[in-house]
């Protein structure tokens, strides 16, 4: 056993490569958070200090010049043999089998491969469902917390609200995800097991359906670390799992839960387990809509809100391999199959949850420190600032074409307010004074 | 309206266009929050905004919202060219509400909206009689600040 080195991660996982882009405007269109510009008509930029890994702009690239880095070590399938490694799986992979696989062969199947642990992902999904309900119950009654709550599972959802709806990073419980708690308990049960292993020789793997729960382990965006040590795609290993359940020879029971815990791949899957007001959203823009919905107060009859930004859920995940809509119907077949109650004991979570085994680092912080307060010399630029803005967009076209390297005139007028785009990139703008022979 | 420096802008309201009703409110709420206000005040100024938003959209009548942002100050102004209000004070009744069937069935129309606009705003003032439209102004005082 060796001390590895710590891959050399990017801070974000989304890249384009510039030798494919040919600087179309889709990507720029689909970003949410208006993180892309096409400058000199060529290549595509993303601002690092806006993006939050959603990944919309690979799914939306016909060229597939837009990926996502991940670790290097995993090409092929192979597992790294330089230290024990335990792992855990998204409920994504669990349904990424057609029938007649069991989530119990594909745990075997990663055994196989050379895991050194498996740890069922899907049972700590149903602990987590108690510990929200119990949250729930403890500060409804005591009425000290912002409802509706937001659920902290989808990382693409934390980053946006950390970025543009700061005040609602308060209705995020702080709670552990059950990805975090079990390479927690991985970490533990492994050390119990194995006599003389060493916790910083073992890894905890994660096998994810989507780029953006690699961000939140190597940079978490709040305060406190990650007990996860890499996350591999799920369509880096596939084809190797694949093999290896097919030659699965063992007897041994590693799946344990029923059908709620699996059904967390697909969107209303979390609140399937939860007695009590939910909803479930899914898709970017529809969590940005929602989230604003949140903001306003107009939800706070309601108790939990599942967001998730990939369209069905985690299932539609850009790592992903089977179609979105088989697979959900494989997880439907699934949870039919293991039943659609929750097999975890109350009492015990109740017991659990007391000790404070659920709870983690409390997400309000952002990494950057405190929300920033404004002054009101801020406030007064500001204001003059969108002043010039409207006046700047009031000689715009608004055709939101896109054409000026900016996503849409809003957009451009601020770009040309902060000196980062002239009026001549606007082509409407720039044929009309050539007719007139007029200058802008 | 007195004469405010500051930025303003218009969103003209479509009535019974519940489909794009909420949306001026958003404009606002992103606005705001981009200039750089306290969430608490953009919250307070959207939540009057959503509600007085509503109402033209419920009550029939297009109209026009007036946004004024100034430094300590923000004021929404809605003009519309609906029925009017026949009672202003039963208006600012909570549970009082003149919403059609239809309204109530999508949720709205609880008779909450004026008393909501009341609690959150600083100021409001209606300027409203039966036939001729209605005239709100609500102004937001910026308090939260270092």
């Amino acid at each position: 056993m060796t001390e590895s080195k710590p891959l050399q991660e990017p801070i974000h996982y989304v890249h384009v490569d510039e030798k494919i882009c040919n600087g179309c405007v889709l990507c720029m269109k689909a970003c949410p958070v208006k993180a892309i510009r096409v400058r000199e008509g060529k290549v595509a930029r993303i601002d690092d200090a806006k993006c939050i890994d959603c990944g919309e702009c690979m799914r939306i690239c016909p060229r597939s010049a837009i990926k996502a880095l991940m670790g290097t070590k995993h090409k092929g399938g192979s597992v790294p043999r330089d230290y024990f490694t335990a792992v855990s799986a998204s409920t994504a992979l669990l349904a990424q089998f057609d029938e007649g696989i069991l989530p119990n062969d594909i745990l075997l199947g990663l055994k196989r491969m050379g895991f050194s642990y498996v740890h069922d992902q899907t049972y700590t999904n149903e602990m987590f469902n108690v510990a929200i309900e119990l949250f729930i119950k403890e500060h409804r009654e005591k009425d000290d917390a912002v409802f509706p709550l937001i659920s902290p599972i989808c990382p693409v959802v934390v980053k946006l609200i950390a970025h543009r709806f700061p005040s609602l990073l308060k209705n995020i419980p702080p709670l552990l995800t059950s990805r975090e708690i079990v390479a927690r308990e991985s970490k533990q049960r492994f050390v119990a097991r194995y006599y003389g292993c060493e916790e910083e020789n073992i890894k905890v793997v994660h096998i994810t359906p989507c780029p953006s729960k690699m961000i939140c382990i190597k940079e978490p965006i709040f305060q406190g670390s990650s007990y996860i040590d890499e996350a591999i795609a799920i369509s880096s290993i596939y084809e190797t799992l694949k093999k290896n359940i097919q030659s699965v020879d063992e007897d041994i029971v590693l799946h344990h839960a029923g059908g709620i815990g699996l059904g967390w791949g697909m969107s209303g899957g979390e609140i399937a387990g939860l007695d009590l007001n939910c909803l479930a959203i899914s898709g970017l823009q529809e969590t940005i809509k929602y989230l604003e919905k949140v903001e306003m107060g107009l939800l706070s009859h309601i108790d939990y809100i599942e967001f998730r930004t990939c369209p069905v859920g985690c299932l539609g995940g850009p790592y992903t391999v089977v179609d979105k809509y088989r697979a959900r119907h494989n997880l439907r077949k699934l949870i039919r199959m293991f039943g659609e109650e929750k097999r975890v004991k109350y009492d015990y979570v109740k017991k659990l949850y007391d000790k404070g085994w659920f709870h983690g680092v409390s997400p309000t912080l952002p990494m950057n420190g405190p929300l920033k307060q404004s002054s009101i010399s801020d406030i007064s630029a500001a204001i003059e600032k969108q002043k010039k803005v409207q006046q700047v967009l009031k000689c715009l076209p608004r055709k939101e074409c896109g054409v000026c390297g900016s996503p849409d005139c809003p957009t451009f007028a601020e770009d040309v307010v902060e000196g980062k785009a002239i009026l001549k990139d606007c082509i409407f703008l720039r044929n009309a004074t050539e007719k007139n022979g007029k200058t802008i | 309206m007195p004469h405010m420096p500051g930025l303003r802008k218009h969103f003209h309201i479509k009535a019974r266009d519940f489909a794009k009703a909420g949306e001026s409110s958003l404009a606002v709420q992103s606005l705001l929050k981009s200039i750089g206000f306290d969430p608490g005040l953009v919250r307070r100024v959207s939540i009057c905004a959503y509600e007085a938003e509503m109402n033209v959209v419920m009550h029939g009548g297009d109209g026009v919202l007036t946004l004024t942002v100034a430094p300590r100050k923000i004021i929404l102004d809605f003009k519309d060219e609906g029925p009017g209000i026949e009672n202003v004070e039963l208006a600012l009744q909570e549970g009082y509400s003149t919403a059609t069937p239809e309204c109530r069935e999508m949720g709205f129309g609880a008779g909450m909206g004026l008393p909501n606009i009341k609690k959150n705003a600083d100021s409001l003032e209606i300027h409203s009689e039966k036939g001729n439209g209605t005239h709100l102004e609500i102004s937001i005082t910026v308090r939260e600040m270092s």
